[in-house]
């Protein structure tokens, strides 16, 4: 029995049960059910304050679960110590600190944080998880360079790389393609895929651009109005017409299978001059 | 996966932040001889070391070398050393590059205090003890720390907070001079002297209670290295690596106090050197590593301040000027060259 547990914390290291996230004690998203698989990425899509931030933090423990419960690793999340929790998942959110004086590489090896003794001094195998974390983003060659003077793009490699180098089964990215054009986007989720695949790490993340969350996740997650509106793999969620619905759309104004976008037509004032 | 061949990821710069420790430590060496040396009465440099071997003399050197200049210059190092790493807790804290204990207010609250106590308590004991200075200037910098902690609550904004700041130093100052308005005669004399700021007549037993709390604080703020290294990476992040960011601040913030109050409670105000020291440490080690700043920012501010103390006792013999003034001389033009440096930083 004990053995079918832990076999289920490590093929599926986070569970997301009946989970209520908001602030002071006011829900903003209900009776959220997810499970994050190993080698799975899950994407949470939905309109800007649909709440799925607050979920991520929720998730994250950075701020207290109204109601319901996260499971890490097979072990509820207020079970685990700050440091036991940051051995299970790291994050990735939406913060934009360009702290002075600091190298790319000394950006990553912050992720060794839950790793290291009371002063912090990294060791060897600190050192080579930094290594292997930058080499698998491929921002390696960063390591020296100063981080307020590197590109969005480079930038968000590096902290996707802080984020790897904490070793852990699960992890969480809030918006990790926000601010960067296309090119750096899909450049960002290929890592991500890269990932996945060679670590068999779980993501849970949340992600604005509908075509980016169809080409990179395993399974979607539509949050809209405080409540789950629609669930499944991409092709699934995409055939079907709720998109629409998520986000508010007029009929016509945006193909679910191509992720094609047609403007309305609009009737100048200047025409009736 | 491509496991790094052998070496993996070294952190750069450890020859740089070598050579700027032994620069600190040579300045920091060549400033106590120095300020042993120069004065009214001067010392060779022959008399010095025998003065130094021979503490038990009668003669004028030895006077004045174990009597004035050594509690003095030790007054200066650790409260320079102290400012300076009250700087740094305040600019990690506040992510705030202006922040230090004179911007933020708290050390007027602390001179606030120490203003009500010696005008209070003058009368009916002779001499205050240090330590009761101590404490009535720790609880004006916590209330000073408690006014900027509300306002920082309720804004984001860095100028918010530093204006609020000088408002509160503004506030505690005009309580100070309404004080020392109708505060007997010979309480003003002591008030003055002191509101000034100097490190002039420190006394052995006030430097013994001076180097217990710093050299204490400076070893908080070294075992707070890690989570000071986390924090500067964003509040949120810090908490999901796993640091206890209610307690680092609590922590933070006592720091800071108990280092601005026993500067204000042994050598008055003394202005800019917390903001102004911790960039210099920064810019002179390339770094922003905590194990390494901490360190180098209070020797910086110890080098700081007893260069300062040199010119202010030296510069226009026989008249000693406030240290505070040569502090603000050099540390103003210092704030808006970082300021200015940091502007174009962010826009590249």
């Amino acid at each position: 029995m004990s053995a079918r547990v832990d076999a289920m914390a490590t093929s599926v290291p986070l569970h997301v049960r009946g989970l209520c996230a908001g602030y002071d004690g006011v829900a903003l998203v209900r009776d959220v059910n997810l499970a994050v698989r190993a080698g799975q990425v899950v994407t949470l899509i939905g309109p800007n304050g649909s709440g799925k931030s607050t979920v991520l933090k929720t998730v994250a423990g950075l701020i207290p679960a109204v109601g319901g419960e996260v499971v890490l690793e097979g072990r509820p999340l207020g079970q685990l110590s700050a440091r036991e929790r940051a051995r299970s998942l790291a994050v990735l959110l939406t913060e934009r600190r360009r702290p002075e004086y600091t190298t790319c590489g000394e950006m990553v090896a912050a992720g060794r944080y839950p790793h290291t003794g009371a002063l912090g001094i990294l060791g060897q195998a600190d050192r080579d998880e930094v290594r292997a974390a930058m080499e698998l983003v491929g921002a390696w060659d960063l390591r020296d360079k100063d981080i307020r003077r590197v590109s969005d793009g480079q930038r968000q490699r590096v902290l996707l790389a802080r984020a790897i180098c904490q070793r852990t089964p699960v992890l969480l990215l809030d918006e990790p393609t926000s601010h960067l054009d296309i090119r750096h986007q899909i450049d960002l989720l290929v890592v991500l895929r890269r990932l996945v695949a060679e670590r068999e790490v779980g993501v849970l993340m949340a992600l604005h651009e509908l075509p980016l969350a169809r080409a990179v996740s395993d399974w979607l997650v539509c949050v809209k109005d405080g409540r789950v509106l629609l669930e499944g793999t991409p092709d699934q969620v995409f055939g079907s017409k709720t998109m629409e619905e998520l986000f508010d759309l007029r009929p016509g104004t945006y193909d679910p299978v191509t992720g094609a976008v047609r403007l309305p037509d609009v009737v100048g004032e200047a025409g009736d001059a | 996966m491509a496991r790094g061949q052998g070496s993996g990821w070294a952190p750069g710069g450890g020859a740089r932040t070598c050579v700027a420790f032994a620069l600190l430590l040579v300045l920091l060496a060549g400033l106590l001889v120095a300020n042993l040396c120069v004065g009214s009465v001067a010392i060779p440099l022959g008399e010095l070391a025998r003065v130094l071997t021979h503490p038990e003399g009668t003669q004028t050197a030895t006077q004045v070398v174990w009597g004035i200049r050594l509690p003095r210059l030790l007054a200066a190092g650790l409260l320079g050393g102290a400012l300076g790493l009250a700087g740094l807790l305040l600019q990690t804290l506040f992510a705030n590059p202006i922040a230090g204990p004179f911007v933020l207010g708290i050390s007027s609250g602390a001179k606030l205090c120490v203003a009500m106590l010696l005008v209070s308590a003058a009368g009916t004991m002779g001499a205050l003890s240090a330590w009761m200075t101590m404490a009535a200037a720790f609880v004006g910098a916590l209330i000073a720390m408690v006014l900027v902690l509300a306002v920082s609550a309720r804004t984001t904004l860095a100028s918010v907070l530093v204006v609020a700041g000088v408002m509160i130093g503004y506030l505690c100052n005009a309580a100070t001079d309404l004080l020392v308005t109708f505060a007997s005669d010979a309480n003003i004399v002591n008030l003055r002297n002191w509101s000034l700021g100097s490190f002039s007549g420190t006394a052995w037993g006030e430097v013994g209670i001076m180097a217990l709390v710093v050299l204490a604080c400076l070893a908080c703020a070294l075992a707070l290295a890690k989570p000071m290294g986390a924090y500067a990476q964003g509040e949120a992040y810090a908490q999901s690596v796993g640091v206890d960011v209610r307690r680092f601040r609590v922590a933070t913030i006592l720091l800071s106090s108990l280092l601005a109050a026993c500067v204000t409670a042994f050598a008055g105000p003394i202005s800019f050197v917390g903001i102004a020291v911790p960039h210099l440490a920064r810019r002179l080690l390339a770094t922003a590593r905590p194990l390494a700043l901490v360190p180098a920012t209070f020797l910086a501010g110890s080098v700081f301040c007893l260069a300062c103390d040199l010119v202010a006792r030296n510069a226009f013999a026989p008249t000693e000027v406030s240290v505070s003034t040569i502090t603000a001389l050099v540390g103003a033009p210092m704030v808006v060259w970082v300021l200015l440096r940091r502007e174009r930083g962010d826009v590249a």
